[in-house]
């Protein structure tokens, strides 16, 4: 399709390579109705120290691009059809002080590898590793028959070098950072002892005790009441900052992209629509669909009038309109033969701000002249 | 920095884990109990047996001195249960070291008894029982202390005149059998086949079972489609048919009927396992532990089976109860063992030999099979309400 969008919201100093770059990402799954593609050449990258929001709709392909990462796709119902995700974690960790038996080549060096071509064992040294992952449901995402110490642990004594004990304390000291009082004796309680608020923090506490790059956060306070919701996106935002890693915020809730973002890509029906830093996005929405998004969203104190909504309903995967797949519900859809025939691409509408319609201001240009990999890293030189 | 605070009387409530939560809740049920205690008097049985129901006295005098007969003549198979039983006990009470350990542990000492027993225990090879009456009929021998059946399984009273077919009389409580045997005391020994048949061909059956069940519900795709196949093939065999001609070419073994019983059971644990890794597979908890890097193993063992397990022991204590039936119908066929006692084996000696119909050789052993398959049942139920308490809300609607 197009270029894989970098962009860094960081100082220019801090920023080297992408910590992980998706490439033209395609996953697809055979179902009933024969093969449907849900993640449909996604690009994406996230530097050292980012927080990259994706948002969208149910069954956009969010949480198939962030599970790509990791392998998680099922695979005999799942297809990785193209794509690579690029994994350049430095020249730290995965190999120091970790259960890496060399058998991964390009590991130690800076070289980025390619997470999809990996074999399982050697992304079991990845995951928990170097990229760890929290789920949507705390009420079922913790084992329900084991203690949460026995589950802590398991996964410090993997990927660690160290004894039981030294694991406990590691242990202890991870439930403290994510604000669990009286850790010791925590561990020792069943997941079920617990509210849902302290059983997202456990698996925060799991999913960092191994301090990891790049945490995949999966729409991680959909489940949680507000006020939990903000003391764990509090908690994501402070273990953040303390220890640089990167993460990767999948959710449909536009204001928590707001508060912890710096970077938004927009997906809709397996692609990315928009994508740049969450103030250019949200000051200056592009894509008809994120303004849709916007518009339907309800402002406090303002109840003059209905919210508008997106017209129709989400696309069928297996039976996607032809050209732009919003086209049907898009406002600015004039009938249009372009829009129906051909799906634009995604093109840097203003510097660092990409946006995938042919009716966005300066598309007339972006016809002619589609950004490519260079020009845009000279873009950001 | 935010913190919960829990109040402390659940911090301070000991934590009891979900299969230790099933177990008290099924200890509960009258139905569990009362399967349990009658599970339980066969187990006493099976183990304590010999000193229950034996010719030889537990300790007598005679000119050569105080002696245990009894002891003398416990075989390697009696010690090695005796001896486990005993560790059992002392490991249940050593409540301080982790079970992991402690089932190690069981373990570790019973292959060291297994093999010092059978090395070391020989027991006499002729035995007379008729020497102990004589002895004490003859004064040879001062007194002596029996047990509480007084009689061994195959003591035919050689010595004395018809003890065949005798019912039931305030000297053989049960009646003896076609060979003149006391039914009671071969009743007693008859349990040990009884618990042993039940528990190793379902052991058997729910190892295999749950292992390939568990490949195939975790892997689907053509890894189901073989187990799948698999499956199919092995509940065509007709079970009761491989075992007689395996009879018939091999002989009466007791081992190879439960490994037979065995190696055909497994299907229906392999399909619940299959159904229950199929649906834990998409479990969040099961996607956490794999995207924590934990391997294959621990994922398959450690976090999917102790959750899918229990649907499997609920059909496994049903299978308990089949193997036993089936043990009962080959003993009744004349196909099961010829020179240990088993409840099956009474039941056909009940309407055989002298051409008439002895009701006390029908009624006990029958009463005992069907109070043992009853006994699973329950257990089996109040297992299954006790996992699944929305089960027992539908069923009363």
């Amino acid at each position: 399709m197009t270029q894989p969008p970098e962009f860094n919201s960081q100082p220019p100093e801090a920023k080297t390579q992408p910590l992980l770059r998706v490439e033209n990402l395609a996953v697809s799954f055979d179902g009933p109705a024969g093969r449907v593609r849900a993640v449909n050449g996604v690009n994406l990258s996230i530097y050292p120290g980012q927080t990259l929001g994706v948002v969208g709709e149910s069954g956009c392909g969010k949480s198939v691009s962030a599970l790509s990462t990791l392998q998680l796709v099922p695979t005999p119902p799942g297809h990785f059809d193209s794509g690579s995700i690029w994994w350049n974690p430095g020249s730290e960790k995965t190999v120091s002080g970790t259960v890496s038996t060399g058998e991964t080549p390009g590991e130690t060096g800076s070289d980025p590898i390619d997470l999809l071509t990996l074999t399982e064992k050697q992304m079991q040294n990845i995951r928990g590793n170097d990229i760890a992952m929290i789920f949507q449901e705390p009420m079922t995402s913790l084992n329900p028959v084991y203690t949460v110490g026995e589950q802590i642990l398991e996964a410090i004594l993997l990927h660690q070098n160290v004894s039981r004990k030294q694991a406990v304390d590691i242990a202890i000291q991870a439930l403290m950072d994510v604000g669990i009082a009286d850790a010791a004796s925590r561990l020792k309680v069943y997941p079920h002892q617990m509210s849902g608020g302290m059983r997202q923090r456990i698996m925060i506490a799991m999913a960092l005790a191994c301090q990891p790059k790049l945490l995949l956060a999966d729409e991680p306070t959909t489940a949680l009441d507000v006020t939990i919701q903000a003391q764990i996106l509090e908690l994501l935002r402070k273990l953040q900052a303390q220890r640089g890693m990167s993460i990767m915020l999948i959710t449909h809730d536009l204001g928590v992209v707001a508060e912890n973002a710096d970077v938004v890509a927009v997906m809709y029906a397996g692609r990315v629509v928009e994508y740049g830093s969450v103030h250019d996005v949200f000051d200056n929405p592009l894509h008809p669909y994120t303004r849709g998004l916007f518009d339907s969203m309800p402002i406090l104190g303002s109840s003059k009038h209905r919210l508008r909504t997106i017209e129709g309903n989400v696309p069928n995967p297996a039976d996607l309109p032809t050209g732009c797949p919003f086209h049907p519900r898009c406002r600015s859809f004039e009938g249009d033969t372009h829009c129906t025939t051909n799906d634009p691409p995604l093109h840097e509408i203003a510097p660092g701000h990409w946006a995938s319609c042919w009716h966005v201001d300066g598309h007339e240009q972006a016809k002619a002249t589609r950004p490519d990999v260079t020009t845009v890293t000279q873009m950001h030189a | 920095m935010t913190t919960l605070n829990t109040p402390q009387s659940i911090i301070n409530k000991q934590p009891r884990s979900f299969l230790a939560g099933v177990l008290l809740d099924m200890c509960g049920r009258w139905g569990a109990r009362v399967g349990l205690a009658w599970i339980g008097l066969v187990a006493f049985f099976a183990v304590f047996g010999p000193l229950v129901a034996s010719s030889h006295p537990i300790l007598w005098k005679t000119e050569d001195g105080l002696s245990s007969p009894m002891l003398e003549h416990l075989m390697p198979a009696d010690v090695i249960l005796l001896a486990m039983t005993f560790v059992a006990a002392v490991l249940l009470v050593c409540k301080w070291i982790h079970f992991g350990k402690r089932v190690l542990w069981f373990f570790a000492i019973g292959i060291v008894v297994s093999i010092l027993s059978l090395v070391f225990i020989k027991p006499p090879q002729a035995i007379v029982y008729s020497q102990y009456r004589e002895a004490l009929t003859t004064e040879k021998a001062d007194w002596a202390v029996m047990t509480i059946v007084p009689y061994s399984p195959t003591d035919r009273f050689r010595e004395m005149e018809e003890t065949r077919f005798l019912s039931p009389t305030s000297k053989h409580w049960m009646g003896t059998t076609g060979d003149g045997e006391d039914l009671c005391s071969r009743m007693i020994h008859a349990c040990r086949i009884a618990l042993a048949v039940g528990f190793l061909s379902t052991g058997i059956a729910i190892f295999i079972g749950v292992f390939i069940g568990g490949l195939m519900g975790y892997f689907s795709g053509w890894v189901d489609l073989l187990g799948m196949r698999l499956v199919e093939v092995f509940s065509s065999i007709p079970t009761i048919f491989l075992l007689i001609t395996f009879v018939a070419f091999y002989g009466r073994n007791l081992y190879l009927m439960m490994i037979i019983l065995g190696l055909t059971g497994w299907v229906g644990y392999a399909v619940f396992t299959r159904a229950e890794f199929l649906k834990l597979r998409e479990q969040d908890f099961v996607q956490a532990a794999i995207a924590c890097g934990l391997p294959l193993r621990s994922v398959l063992f450690k976090h999917m089976l102790p959750n899918g397990v229990t649907p499997v022991l609920v059909s496994a204590s049903f299978g308990v109860a089949g193997a036993i039936l089936t043990e009962s119908t080959l003993s009744f066929l004349g196909l099961g063992l010829v020179d240990e006692p088993s409840w099956g084996q009474m039941l056909n000696q009940a309407r055989g030999q002298g051409g008439v119909f002895t009701w006390w050789m029908a009624i006990y052993p029958g009463m005992a099979i069907f109070l043992t398959v009853f006994a699973y049942n329950l257990v089996g139920e109040a297992l299954r309400d006790a996992i699944d308490p929305q089960l027992k809300k539908a069923a009363q609607l």
